[in-house]
């Protein structure tokens, strides 16, 4: 064994540990599902489904009334950082994560995989609240982007009061970009 | 019974390209309250080791969602979809949406589809979904 393979191993332990943890405290939207923010994902992915859109719209049964469309589940307890930097506690494992893997060289991120589970249609005034599992983390793997690790994590999205409403398998790569390792 | 017709397996989508712009790219993100850099600003998708801004994982979901919904219309409930992302979607490029129907099980007046769906650009497959839903 190397020097170096010593060192990732090491690394690879430590972040081992956060399989488990709780990702981040529950985290509730800013705002309730609503049909403004609707509009401009509609308008910026250019759907036009009736649905989304027209207050009248009914399927003729148990819909009347604009829902919001599913993959926007995502949306709406999105978080600006900027706005509101993230506390580093102990229940915060992904934002711990993060910056462990930040420190050690592995700044970038990108999405891999997305599963999402939509139990119910949301609807404006829906107040999602955010809680995650981190489920997963791959040892140090080689890709054309660079070397990182796959983080998986679980979330469960409830609407208040405590009706669970949808759910999402969620895998990250966090990298050391490739031309960065010269 | 309404008066929708029956889907059946094998049935393919009408393939759809779409152009990838920066627009694009850059009103999904903001669209889903995305404000991660390398979605938005291009020199901080370079400085990250991207060649330009790339699509949120938000967005694809979004395209792939009017492009199945498209098909059935509106009188469809979405009941899950899973995505795997491969090569990125940048500026400049067009993603070409083919999917095709691979389960379909009937229920009383409704049916209960599971389709495939491939995206790929010129760098190779962005997205491989799979998607279920409900006819109503």
């Amino acid at each position: 064994m190397t020097e170096a393979d010593g060192i990732a191993d090491q690394l690879w332990d430590r972040l081992s540990s956060f399989v488990g943890l709780s990702g981040s405290p529950a985290r509730q939207a800013d705002d309730a599902v609503n049909q403004p923010m609707i509009r401009h994902w509609c308008q910026a992915v250019g759907d036009a489904n009736p649905a989304y859109l027209s207050d009248d719209w009914t399927d003729g049964g148990s819909r009347l009334g604009i829902v919001a469309p599913p993959t926007m589940l995502q949306v709406w307890t999105h978080h600006d950082r900027r706005v509101r930097p993230v506390e580093v506690s102990e229940d915060n494992a992904e934002e711990r994560l993060a910056r462990l893997l930040q420190a050690e060289g592995y700044p970038s991120v990108v999405a891999t995989e997305c599963q999402q589970e939509y139990v119910r249609y949301l609807r404006p005034g829906d107040i999602l609240t955010y809680r995650s599992v981190i489920d997963g983390i791959s040892q140090e793997k080689k890709t054309r982007l660079g070397n990182g690790f796959f983080i998986t994590t679980l979330v469960t999205y409830t609407a208040a009061p405590e009706e669970v409403v949808g759910r999402m398998r969620f895998v990250t790569f966090r990298f050391r970009p490739a031309a960065s390792d010269a | 019974m309404s008066a929708r017709r029956a889907v059946l397996v094998g049935e393919v989508l009408p393939p759809e390209a779409i152009p990838i712009t920066t627009t694009l790219i850059v009103t999904g993100a903001i669209a889903s309250r995305d404000f991660y850099p390398g979605h938005h600003d291009r020199d901080a998708a370079i400085a990250a080791g991207s060649r330009d801004v790339f699509m949120n994982v938000m967005t694809t979901m979004g395209l792939v969602e009017r492009f199945v919904t498209g098909w059935t219309g509106p009188h469809v409930v979405l009941e899950s979809l899973a995505v795997k992302l491969g090569v990125s979607n940048y500026p400049g490029d067009e993603m070409v949406l083919n999917g095709s129907v691979t389960e379909v099980r009937d229920d009383h007046d409704e049916q209960h589809v599971t389709l495939q769906v491939l995206g790929h650009n010129s760098l190779g497959a962005h997205v491989t979904a799979t998607v279920h839903l409900r006819l109503l």
